[in-house]
């Protein structure tokens, strides 16, 4: 059983979240309540309303005792910037961030960071539909 | 100079007007379109580039390796750091000065390495915290994290110094009184001044002698 945190929670957070929450330890953060609302009172996790970039809502979320953090705002550099933090400053061992912009993607490719890409993604799912 | 500001906000566009004026080269970047369109005509003194100020290419087109400082000036905390980032890593620009939109925001900038993080919000609080205190000290600036300060003192009617001149008043090593405020009026002291109760003073004191000056220009601590 882990301890996982998810930050950002639009449609692709709340899956996640429901699925991982079956076998480990979730929190998902997001400062717009509506997402998490959409996460119903069956989901088995902890549901944190606040701001990311507060190295408080970080330290509420448990960021110390993480064993992995996503980052999954539609915001790349908000991804980014607390997906570098989580690394460097907290030390969480698996960190997987999205990041829309394929430039982007290549330049904060850093040891421990898992950079994710859905058009990057897709394409290859796309691919092997085919082949 | 080549100072690139990101952001035409408020703050941004104040800041290019005062750094042109001292003849200083300015190349402000912002995303709105119009806005940019705008200050193109109205500034032909400053260069004007449009786009997201966190895409390497909009750096490039800034010609940001030449700039001396960047300056982040965005609402967004999180575009400040990553273009302050980029200015240094990528550009290896020398000194990235940024605005902090929300001071719980700070911790991340210094985990990101920018070198300035100028917090405005605190600043704000602490200059009308300044103008509404009642406290007969108040420190105006700290130096050197904090061992030397300038601190304005208000005299009251008891102090122990009131009517006297700089001569007969003895203060503790390591302070000197710079100025004394009184009304419109802007006094640089000398050994003749007399201080009157009402007048503030302005001292420079090292950390550990600003209580011995305390007592010395109001008679308690």
């Amino acid at each position: 059983m882990k301890y996982i945190i998810i930050i950002g929670c639009s449609r692709t957070g709340r899956v996640l979240a429901r699925e991982l929450a079956d076998n480990h330890n979730v929190a998902v953060v997001d400062k717009n309540l509506k997402n998490l609302d959409a996460l119903k009172e069956d989901f088995n996790g902890k549901k944190i309303w606040a701001d990311a970039l507060d190295v408080n809502t970080l330290e509420d979320a448990g960021i110390k005792e993480a064993d992995a953090v996503f980052l999954l705002t539609g915001n790349d550099n908000l991804n980014v910037v607390v997906g570098k933090a989580s690394r460097r400053k907290y030390g969480v061992k698996k960190v997987v961030l999205q990041v829309n912009d394929p430039v982007k993607k290549e330049i904060f490719k850093e040891e421990g960071l898992t950079i994710i890409n859905k058009t990057d993604i897709l394409s290859e799912v796309l691919k092997k539909c085919i082949l | 100079m080549y100072i690139v500001i990101a952001g035409a906000g408020r703050l941004g566009l104040i800041l290019a007007k005062g750094l042109q004026e001292k003849k200083h080269q300015v190349c402000l970047i912002d995303k709105d379109k119009r806005l940019c369109n705008l200050l193109a005509r109205e500034f032909d003194k400053i260069m004007v580039v449009c786009g997201d100020a966190t895409f390497p290419d909009v750096l490039r087109d800034a010609q940001i390796e030449k700039a001396n400082v960047t300056v982040a000036a965005t609402s967004t905390d999180e575009d400040n750091i990553i273009f302050s980032y980029f200015a240094k890593e990528l550009f290896g620009v020398k000194r990235t000065v940024s605005r902090v939109n929300n001071p719980k925001h700070t911790p991340l900038y210094k985990y990101m390495n920018v070198d300035n993080p100028v917090d405005s919000t605190s600043i704000i609080a602490g200059v009308i915290e300044e103008e509404a205190s009642f406290s007969d000290v108040m420190t105006l600036l700290s130096i050197k994290k904090g061992r030397l300060s300038i601190v304005r003192v208000d005299i009251p009617e008891n102090s122990p110094i009131a009517n006297k001149s700089l001569k007969e008043i003895k203060l503790p090593s390591n302070s000197v009184l710079i100025s004394v405020l009184r009304g419109p009026e802007i006094i640089i002291p000398s050994g003749s001044t007399t201080i009157l109760a009402g007048d503030e003073v302005i001292a420079t004191t090292l950390i550990n002698t600003e209580e011995d000056l305390t007592k010395a220009l109001i008679g308690k601590v």
